[in-house]
């Protein structure tokens, strides 16, 4: 007779987060995407669209018609994406039935990475290699200049990705400073190809700003507006043509609203910039912020009001001065736990 | 008590934070650079100097770039140094009060050097600076130091082991002296202008007490010669 020993439910429950994450197997992945096939023809037939040329986008429109989803957060609506994109991609088993390891360099804990080290460092060596070669027949070592400008190399998440490994910071940084002295070689071009697998293109000049035509009022004067903010100052400045270099703001002239100087220094920056002083008359309106960010928001106002006036060589002076960007700089928050943002409550022994 | 449970609050929210935001970090991305206000930068033409400053020109080109702050203008009257010793002078956020203090004293300095100059005999007339800006620049290169003591904790004791400084430290240094000297070192009812012109004008003919601490430690730099291989492990 078997007796039946008290156990708690504790020791029944089955650890669930002991195993790791969910592993998928190849069968089952195969029969998702299959899924998907069949339910994408399936979806077109019933918005009434051609099976054969069903894009993403339009299961995206079709999902969102036929599933309404009033939820805030857009990663909790309904989609339907290929399998690739929803299973995150998983290493295969490493070792055959035998418990050997296939991979030569998989008791070092991250085989991918040092294997990308391993090839990386071989690049150099031949690299130094082929320079040897040059210098022993005698030819001079081409120096080509590349576009560093317009490519950035891999972020640590990217690289992660590609060797399905966790990286820590340090390797990543190795790994960067490998490649960059591989490019700095002179005779790096051999290993180009190489090279640009880790390199990505950085879209060259994010935003071209429109910049507004000139706009004439009833005496026949050009003027042009412009609108600035700093902290929570927001400014609009009007600069009209043929002036005195007078500037008003709120009504009010800038000698007696900015009694002090800085102020005055920074209102008058675009214009001592583009050597324009006595040439431009303005009239601004500011509101909120303290005196500081009101006179950075003019700044950014007239900046941006001159633009209209000027060529775009200037305005690419302008804009490398720093005259266009809006400054992101606010108050930082107060912490709980900590007197201010950053000044912690004194420290007491006891 | 309020602080302990604030601290153990604190402390679990610094766990919780690593992971969001770092201590140390600016508003800006990373990939900003720093803008360039001086005019003159932007009328050369092609033929610069360097390649460095041709490859600095492309990659400007492309990235993004911070907003101007508002100490910095391109005027010809706003001068870096003096900006930052004006910073250094503020105290409490209080900038009005210590660019007025800041000008006084180039205004007493300007004073001072025109009493000179009208007393000097015609020969010796022309070797007076009367340049405020002049005088302010060689005085502060006059205090900077060569040489500087850092620290180092070898087998359980501190020595002062003498280093090179960089030239950002050494600037630091010499308006850190300045300002502490004149601070300090004074009569209750000496105002601060005329002390800090006392003193520029001291250094600019190396002379003064805040040459002397130059001086001082340049000498406990040569006295703790023999510590200096501890620098390196």
């Amino acid at each position: 007779t078997s007796r039946l020993i008290c156990t708690t439910t504790a020791v029944q429950r089955r650890n669930v987060g002991a195993s790791g994450p969910e592993k998928y197997t190849e069968a089952f992945i195969k029969k998702q995407i299959e899924e998907f096939n069949l339910g994408k023809r399936h979806l077109a037939n019933m918005m009434g669209e051609d099976p054969e040329t069903f894009t993403q986008e339009d299961i995206d429109k079709a999902i969102a018609y036929l599933f309404p989803s009033g939820l805030f957060d857009k990663r909790a609506r309904p989609i339907m994406k290929h399998p690739t994109e929803i299973f995150p991609e998983q290493r295969k088993i490493q070792w055959g039935e035998d418990g050997r390891p296939f991979h030569f360099l998989f008791y070092t804990g991250k085989q991918s990475y040092y294997s990308l080290m391993h090839e990386t460092y071989e690049k150099l060596l031949n690299v130094q290699k082929y320079q040897d070669q040059l210098i022993a027949q005698g030819l001079s070592l081409q120096k080509e200049k590349r576009n560093l400008a317009g490519s950035r190399w891999l972020t640590k998440i990217e690289l992660e990705e590609m060797l399905l490994e966790k990286l820590s910071d340090d390797d990543y940084l190795r790994f960067i400073q490998l490649l960059q002295k591989l490019m700095a070689l002179p005779c790096g071009d051999i290993e180009q190809k190489y090279i640009q697998k880790f390199s990505r293109e950085v879209p060259v000049q994010m935003q071209k700003a429109v910049i507004e035509p000139l706009q004439y009022d009833e005496r026949g004067v050009a003027f042009s507006t412009g609108e600035g903010k700093r902290k929570t100052a927001r400014a609009t400045a009007v600069v009209y043509d043929n002036g005195t270099g007078k500037m008003t703001v709120n009504g009010i002239d800038i000698l007696r609203y900015f009694p002090v100087l800085q102020d005055r220094e920074q209102l008058l920056f675009p214009f001592q910039f583009l050597d324009r002083i006595g040439k431009h008359d303005t009239v601004c309106t500011v509101s909120g912020g303290g005196r500081s960010a009101q006179a950075g928001a003019i700044r950014l106002a007239s900046a941006r009001a001159l633009r209209s006036f000027v060529t775009e060589k200037e305005v690419e002076f302008m804009r490398q001065a720093g005259l266009l960007t809006v400054d992101p700089r606010v108050k930082e928050r107060k912490k709980p736990g900590q007197e201010g943002a950053r000044r912690k409550f004194t420290w007491k022994k006891r | 008590m309020a602080a302990p449970s604030a601290a153990g609050l604190g402390r679990r929210l610094r766990a919780w934070l690593p992971r969001l935001t770092q201590v140390r970090w600016s508003r800006y991305n990373p990939s900003y650079m720093e803008p360039e206000v001086n005019k003159e930068y932007y009328q050369k033409p092609l033929e610069e100097l360097t390649e460095e400053e041709r490859e600095k020109a492309e990659l400007k080109a492309v990235r993004p770039i911070k907003a101007a702050p508002p100490s910095l203008s391109s005027s010809v009257f706003s001068d870096p140094m003096v900006s930052k010793f004006t910073n250094m002078m503020m105290k409490h956020g209080d900038k009005v009060l210590a660019r007025s203090l800041m000008a006084q004293t180039l205004e007493a300095i300007k004073r001072k050097q025109l009493e000179k100059y009208h007393k000097a005999p015609e020969n010796e007339k022309e070797t007076i600076e009367c340049n405020p800006y002049v005088i302010f620049h060689q005085a502060l290169k006059n205090c900077q130091p060569i040489i500087g003591l850092s620290n180092i904790t070898k087998g359980g004791k501190t020595y002062q082991v003498p280093v090179p400084l960089k030239d950002n430290r050494k600037r630091f240094l010499a308006m850190k002296w300045m300002i502490t000297e004149c601070r300090e070192n004074k009569h209750r009812r000496t105002l601060m202008p005329e002390k800090l012109s006392q003193e520029l004008l001291l250094a600019f003919n190396n002379e003064g007490p805040v040459i002397k601490r130059k001086h001082v430690m340049h000498k406990m730099a040569e006295a703790n010669r023999a510590y200096a291989h501890f620098r390196w492990g």
